[in-house]
């Protein structure tokens, strides 16, 4: 046992379903067990944090970390365990881009306590009550986590070794990153593990793209019947393929549901928001700066389509700018 | 209290606007100014930096319609800041702090006097809120 690579597997700020992404790799992962000893995993098994606080440094190999960093906890285990571990890998679109939580930085602490704890519809708080960091009760003071004016992506808090994209990353990913790092065959420091092409170069339906496209109405996916076989955005649907990295396996497109981007940008795009903003608005076909504001104003949410996984790293979102991963 | 003076970028086309006036002369009369070769190079990403930068607003000047030298650079961007407006509001950005403007001045005389109008708004509009 004890000379078995060490690995910790930890959720911050997540949902979870990276770390089922983990426990889906089946039979694949009872070799994983057998290679390496597992230290830390909350999802399948118990630990206690003083263990970890009592290991060495760089004792742990490898730390997978999925999730955002939102509040004084997820920021202080991530700092624990950059500190015991040699490599740390950000699993998942959340720890590496911030992930559909990293929305919530549209809006500000305050109007989310404000319709968590008092405004929406199904809350009962008669006096108001906000959690607290510290409350008395009894002469003993109980504590929570402090929750940030913020959503951090991980590398902008630790430093992070590598990345692995993917709402959750898909399972021959996943299979590949964990046996680099056990046979030490490891990419550069700062890579992706996940392939350098956008989405629509490996996309299916690109062949049955028009060498022009134009868009004259844009539809929701669930209002139309969309043909199985052609490019989503040749249907006016929005489809985040020419900025998103391939590799996610393409269930999604698949199963005739247009990509959401949740590999995050190819490597290389500096402003994917932006750069999809202007090459979906460049196929917008319309006369009159009326019809083209018609076409515009039946996009519901443009931000949140764009922005959809990535807003924390985002120019106008980012907080902490100059740390993060390209974007 | 200092009196709030919003800074404004302003990009222009260099086949409409001002290109009859030595550069340096109207630069002078217009702060944070970028003069390129056609509104249609003006990427959505330049706009979101000028922002982060700490700009109040962003003016853009393009050729009228059916003069572009490139054919229609100037729509091409319209379209994009008009979809930019709508996601700008989302990050708490008001859609007047971007303004696009499409006409012919190849004295560029009515340069400052459009900045000056767009920086009266913006003081009524205040500094930008939240970033
Ligand atoms: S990346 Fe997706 S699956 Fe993983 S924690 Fe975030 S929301 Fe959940
Ligand atoms: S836009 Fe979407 S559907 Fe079209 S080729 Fe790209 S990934 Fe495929």
């Amino acid at each position: 046992m004890a000379n078995k690579p060490k690995v910790a597997i930890y959720w911050l700020g997540a949902c979870a379903g990276c770390d089922e992404a983990i426990v889906d790799l089946n039979e694949a992962i009872l070799q994983v067990v057998e290679t390496v000893e597992i230290v830390l995993w909350p999802l399948a098994m118990d630990f206690k944090y003083d263990r970890i606080e009592a290991m060495g440094d760089e004792e742990i190999t490898l730390s997978i970390l999925t999730g955002s960093v939102r509040n004084s906890d997820h920021e202080e285990m991530a700092r624990l365990l950059r500190k015991k571990s040699k490599l740390v890998l950000a699993f998942g679109a959340c720890a590496c881009f911030g992930g559909t939580a990293g929305l919530a930085n549209f809006k500000t602490r305050e109007d989310i306590f404000n319709w968590v704890y008092r405004d929406a519809p199904t809350v009962v708080n008669p006096e108001t009550k906000f959690p607290q960091t510290e409350t008395r009760i009894n002469g003993k003071i109980l504590t929570l986590p402090e929750f940030y004016d913020h959503v951090y992506t991980l590398n902008q808090i630790i430093d992070v070794d590598f990345y692995l994209p993917g709402c959750p990353p898909p399972p021959d990913l996943i299979a590949n990153a964990v046996n680099a790092v056990v046979s030490g065959d490891l990419p550069p420091k700062g890579s992706t593990l996940a392939p350098r092409s956008a989405l629509c170069d490996t996309c299916s339906r690109n062949k049955k793209k028009p060498s022009r496209m134009e868009i004259r109405q844009i539809k929701r996916i669930h209002e139309v019947e969309a043909d199985p076989d052609s490019c989503f955005l040749a249907q006016g649907i929005i489809c985040l393929g020419p900025a998103t990295r391939s590799g996610c396996g393409e269930t999604c497109i698949k199963t005739n549901i247009p990509c959401r981007g949740c590999f995050g940008p190819p490597p290389g795009v500096v402003g994917a928001g932006p750069k999809y903003l202007s090459a979906l608005t460049s196929l917008i076909k319309a006369e009159t700066d009326e019809d083209i504001r018609e076409i515009i104003d039946s996009i519901d949410d443009p931000a949140g389509y764009f922005y959809r996984f990535t807003e924390p790293t985002s120019i106008l979102g980012r907080k902490m700018p100059g740390k993060q991963m390209e974007e | 209290m200092e009196k709030y003076n919003p800074k404004l970028v302003c990009f222009s086309c260099k086949f409409g606007w001002g290109y009859l006036t030595e550069e340096p002369a109207l630069a002078s009369k217009i702060n944070s100014w970028i003069p390129v070769v056609c509104s249609g190079k003006i990427d959505t990403s330049h706009i979101l930096k000028a922002f982060r930068a700490g700009a109040d607003g962003v003016l853009i000047l393009g050729c009228s319609e059916g003069h572009c030298h490139y054919q229609d650079g100037n729509v091409q961007t319209k379209k994009k800041v008009f979809l930019l407006q709508k996601v700008l509001e989302t990050f708490g950005i008001e859609p007047q702090r971007v303004e696009i403007r499409f006409s012919l001045d190849p004295e560029g005389k009515s340069m400052p006097h459009l900045l000056n109008k767009m920086k009266e708004n913006l003081i009524k509009l205040g500094p930008v809120k939240r970033l």
